[in-house]
């Protein structure tokens, strides 16, 4: 390092490395490929992540469409609250529910429906086709109109000016709206339309379900004081326990949490490229100083030292560092153009691109520690090279140079590396597991390695000549064994992992579920129709499984007299439990499919106390016991209940299932509707459809919707997560081939050999298919357990599903990356197939 | 007459201590400056082990070695560097110019080492006096055998270093090359007041020189 403070030596040290690049490059471009490649994966993910987070923060209150949200439920707020708002600025209020929409001939489709008055939106604007139709909603007439989304338009296939019937009401189709400033999920994945405040009201298309919230939203005419006014809104609605607010910070917070969870995915994944890359750097160094051992024994009889020639190569890489990052950096700055086009429209998201010298640095470092991490042992072999060997003329190939000292060294950089990038993300715990793994399974496979070659040194030895060429081969000491292994076991791994956790995933969506789900899900029925709409169905179909539970909202408020927020943290998996409102149901007795298994069941009757049947997991998670207290609130009134019994509740059927349940007695004392299934042979649109016709104000949900919107969305993320496990097996290979391309010239040699003594092309490629088959198959094993391992707790721990092994999925990925890598391997070394008998003769 | 190089009581041992080569056995000898003294011997009788020893580029298993009365044995790598450097130009049977340095980046390694920079021209006025001035900027392969040799001649002399160690320098060379080459650093030697420690197979180079040491099975004759 004194070197390069010596402006002398570092001018000599500049000079040289820039000549030996400029001169020399050829040799490099493994490190300069891989390098390039994981560096611009990093600097693509950061980027993308820095805009998105960005874009987040900076329309806040488009996000929220307001300086402040208030929801109150199915409620509306009393005229004297929204009086006093009117007093701090402007206000708009909304209205969300769930509802069906239907067309003459088509199947009903259940879609969220928001109904805006003409302060909508505060802040932002509605992006419409035609640019006008938003406000053609307000315009008064008795025939009233709707803005749609383009998935109601294909589903129902509609045209503007096509008159739809949302809860018995004719309303012309004006327009398609094409996002909203304030996110909608529904606006985005599946089924949204807008419509006004005034024909909601003047055509009472209430339902009085328990599916609706009321949204109040206010700009505040002094937004220098906003933090006072906040606090001043929330003490307004203090009063109620279930009305909810929400500030702009807090507007993205759900979003911000994906993005960071699936940022740092990318980073990781980022990381391991960069570390499969730095094999392959470590590796081609390697090569490198072996390739100019007589330059640097040359270097060093004429008085030059180790370490000015190691300084001089460290500068080199150093240059090709920055060469790299700021080519990978520059590129990613811009990638938000593109992310913008592959972004939903709906997402209303319009990301720019950044530049930031710390973000550079950021990328740069990480990038510096791997490539002091990969090069040190390379580097450091160059002070085996011995001057002396010029007399001889003979030179033996160094190897990495693991002293204490570099052990030391390198051990600190990997502690550096490590928890720099634990810091930087969200998910800290996660992150260290997945570093300890991932350097687990490199020592796993560099084991792999040293077992076969031992293994294949002491089992049985054939005795044809395609046999003996492989065993030389993979015994050799600068055999492709080790890195082939850990470069495509590491790759190997991490795709077939991901692809089991995909696969089990889709496979639970797309086989198990529809196979027991209900076709139909009525959500908030009224209680005075029950029975009307159940006899309606019975009539259409006898056959029919219909199954209706009751339902009332409660929100959780303590548990044993403890505020709940001070018994449950956010991370708490079941937190969901115990946050907002929450539907509870009753019965007489427990459901079949939701077996007890901790307490018993309460007897009939007592309808002044309640008791509580909780679902067993979240109350684990909750850290409940049979006999606690816990108090909801009920229609605003809160009540306090015994614990008497944990349920095993399987929500994967669809069916109804409830976290809580209370005993019925006490229940029917209180207002309630209705929830229910359907399970027919007939088509279930044709039900849907007349079911609408004779009840407008009856939702359903087609299941099989839903699942087709999941899979969607599923598939978009399972295809960006391969591909992106497939950039570690690219970067893997580009290693491989940069080991057979070292290996090309002894093997060349060797293969001229062959060729004098008589050896033919087929023998020499039998061996080569037998090298890589042995290697390849020691690989699958152990990748496949590793794989598998992994999968399983994933599947079984983190996404609580059944795992289940695809054997033609695992082949599929097998053989192919089989066939991938093989080629490339033969390509690499079509040289060695036809070497020249003259440059051996002549010693050249 | 001072010495340039004393080697006392050296030996060169290889190898592990149940399978051990002693290469060189105890040998004493002086180099006066500004001699010439060809070292001679069979194959493997320790020839090129001197040349090694006395470059700083093998350690001596026993004995002293002296470069211009400095101790070498025993010193850091850092430490020979700094020796070679400054006293000692060495020539190798096969050249070993570096493949990818022209004629004169070549000859200009060594200044560069020795701290000395921008003397393009004096390595460009050496070249041109070894007679190429038309191979200035050529890459090693575009040269012939002799061409090369020539090149590395000027590398090991521009330095103007107090010795010059050279191995077989005329070994891959047909004979008219050979002569000229001999020449070429016989006469140099003598401009610049230098000690030359060649080692050779010939006579006709042996019989040049002002003394001749003869090896056999690692010690002088």
């Amino acid at each position: 390092m004194a070197r390069l403070f010596d402006i002398q030596q570092f001018r000599l040290i500049n000079k040289y490395a820039i000549r030996d690049f400029s001169r020399s490059y050829k040799k490099l471009w493994v490190v300069i490929s891989t390098l390039f490649v994981s560096l611009l994966l990093l600097s693509l993910t950061f980027s993308v992540k820095g805009a998105l987070n960005s874009e987040i923060e900076n329309n806040s209150k488009e996000l929220l469409g307001g300086d402040i949200l208030v929801t109150s439920g199915i409620d509306p707020l009393p005229s004297d609250i929204i009086d006093l708002f009117n007093t701090l600025g402007k206000v708009s209020s909304a209205i969300e529910f769930g509802t069906m929409i239907s067309k003459q001939g088509e199947s009903p489709v259940f879609t969220e429906l928001r109904a805006v008055d003409n302060n909508y939106p505060l802040y932002g604007d509605i992006e419409t086709i035609p640019q006008s139709a938003s406000e053609r909603i307000f315009i008064n007439s008795q025939k009233p109109s709707v803005l749609i989304n383009e998935s109601i338009q294909t589903l129902l296939k509609l045209s503007f000016g096509d008159d739809v019937v949302i809860m018995g009401q004719k309303f012309e189709v004006v327009g398609l709206v094409s996002s909203v400033p304030d996110l909608a999920e529904s606006a985005v994945f599946g089924e949204f339309a807008i419509i006004s405040m005034g024909s909601y009201e003047q055509f009472g298309l209430d339902s009085g379900g328990s599916f609706l919230d009321h949204e109040y939203r206010i700009k505040f005419k002094n937004s220098n004081q906003a933090k006072e006014q906040e606090e001043l809104v929330k003490s307004i609605v203090a009063y109620d326990d279930s009305i909810e607010t929400r500030a702009p910070g807090e507007s993205g917070q759900s979003l911000n949490r994906v993005i960071d969870n699936f940022s740092n995915f990318l980073n990781l994944v980022s990381v391991s490229a960069m570390v499969i890359a730095g094999i392959g750097i470590s590796n081609t160094l390697l090569s490198f100083v072996n390739q100019s051992n007589t330059s640097i024994a040359v270097k060093k009889s004429i008085g030059f030292s180790s370490g000015f020639i190691q300084s001089m190569y460290f500068y080199e890489i150093m240059l090709i560092l920055v060469l790299t990052s700021v080519i990978a950096y520059l590129i990613g700055v811009y990638s938000p153009l593109l992310a913008n086009e592959l972004l939903p429209e709906a997402l209303g998201i319009d990301l720019e691109p950044s530049f930031s010298f710390l973000g550079f640095l950021n990328i740069f470092f990480i990038g510096l520690l791997v490539v002091l991490i990969f090069s040190i042992p390379s580097l450091y072999s160059i002070s085996e090279i011995k001057a002396g060997a010029l007399f001889r003329n003979t030179f033996n190939p160094v190897s990495l140079n693991f002293s204490l000292k570099n052990i030391a060294i390198l051990s600190v950089l990997i502690i550096i590396l490590i928890t720099y990038f634990v810091f930087q993300t969200e998910q800290k715990f996660y992150t260290v597991l997945y570093f300890v793994a991932f350097f687990t399974t490199m020592f796993i496979f560099y084991g792999v390695s040293k077992l076969l070659i031992l293994f294949i040194k002491h089992s049985y030895k054939f005795s044809t000549n395609s046999y003996k060429i492989a065993y030389r081969n993979i015994v050799a000491k600068k055999s492709l064994a080790p890195i082939m292994t850990i470069s495509l076991g590491i790759g190997l791994t991490l795709l077939l992992t991901l692809s089991f956790v995909a696969n089990n995933l889709k496979k639970e969506i797309s086989d198990s579920i529809p196979s027991m789900a209900p076709d139909l899900f009525f959500v908030s029925i009224d209680r005075n129709i029950q029975s009307d709409l159940e006899s309606f169905i019975k009539d259409i179909d006898p056959n029919v499984e219909l199954e209706f539970s009751p339902m009332a909202s409660a929100s959780f408020i303590s548990l044993n007299g403890t505020p709940v927020e001070e018994v449950v943290s956010e991370n708490n998996r079941s937190a969901w439990v115990v946050r907002g409102d929450r539907r509870i149901s009753w019965s007489e007795k427990p459901k079949l499919d939701n077996p007890i298994i901790e307490g018993e069941w309460w007897e009939p009757g007592n309808e002044n106390e309640m008791f509580v049947s909780m679902d067993s997991r979240a109350a684990y998670d909750l850290g409940m016991k049979i006999n606690d207290k816990i108090t909801l609130n009920i229609l605003g009134r809160d009540v306090t209940g015994v614990v008497k019994n944990f349920r095993e509740v399987d929500y994967r059927d669809i069916s109804i299932n409830f976290a809580i349940m209370i005993n019925k007695a006490f229940a029917n004392t209180m207002p309630y509707e209705y929830v229910g299934t359907l399970k027919s042979e007939l088509p279930p649109g044709d039900i849907l459809a007349k079911v609408v016709e004779k009840f407008p104000n009856v939702s359903a949900i087609k299941i099989d919707r839903i699942l087709s919107q999941i899979s969607e969305v599923l598939n978009k993320v399972f295809i960006a997560v391969t591909a992106i496990s497939l950039i570690v097996i690219v970067i893997g290979l580009i290693v491989i081939v940069s080991a057979v391309l070292v290996q090309t010239t002894f093997r060349r040699y060797n293969n001229l050999i062959y060729k004098i003594l008589g050896v033919d092309f087929p023998t020499i490629l039998k061996a080569m298919t037998m090298e890589f088959a042995v290697i390849y198959g020691t690989l699958i094993f152990f990748a496949l357990t590793v794989a598998m391992i992994s999968s399983y707790l994933v599947v079984e721990n983190t996404l609580q599903l059944t795992w289940q092994f695809d054997l033609g999925l695992t082949l599929w990925i097998l053989v192919s990356t089989a066939v991938v890598s093989f080629v490339l391997i033969l390509l690499a070394n079509r040289s060695i197939f036809s070497p020249k008998v003259y440059p051996l003769i002549r010693n050249e | 007459m001072s010495a340039a190089i004393q080697f006392n009581k050296v030996s060169l041992k290889y190898g592990t201590k149940a399978d051990t080569v002693e290469v060189l056995k105890s040998i004493s000898f002086s180099i006066g400056i500004e001699e010439v003294v060809s070292i001679v011997g069979t194959s493997g009788s320790g020839k090129t082990s001197i040349i090694m020893l006395a470059s700083g580029l093998e350690n001596a298993s026993k004995g002293s070695i002296k470069i211009n009365n400095q101790e070498i044995v025993g010193l850091k790598e850092n430490e020979l560097s700094e020796v070679r450097r400054e006293n000692i130009g060495i020539v190798f049977q096969s050249f070993y110019l570096i493949p990818n340095l022209t004629a004169v980046e070549n000859v200009l390694l060594s200044l560069e080492a020795n701290q000395k920079f921008n003397l393009e021209k004096d390595a460009e006025e050496l070249l041109d006096e070894f007679g190429l001035s038309h191979r200035l900027h050529h890459l090693p392969s575009e040269l012939s055998g002799g061409e090369q040799q020539r090149v590395a001649i000027a590398r090991a002399l521009i330095n103007k270093p107090k010795i010059i160690l050279a191995d077989e320098p005329t070994g891959n060379l047909d004979s008219v090359n050979s002569e000229s080459m001999i020449d070429l650093l016989f006469d140099y030697t003598k401009r610049s007041q230098t000690s030359l420690v060649i080692v050779t197979h010939e006579n006709s180079i042996a019989k040049r020189c002002d003394r001749i040491i003869e090896l056999r099975d690692g010690q002088i004759v």
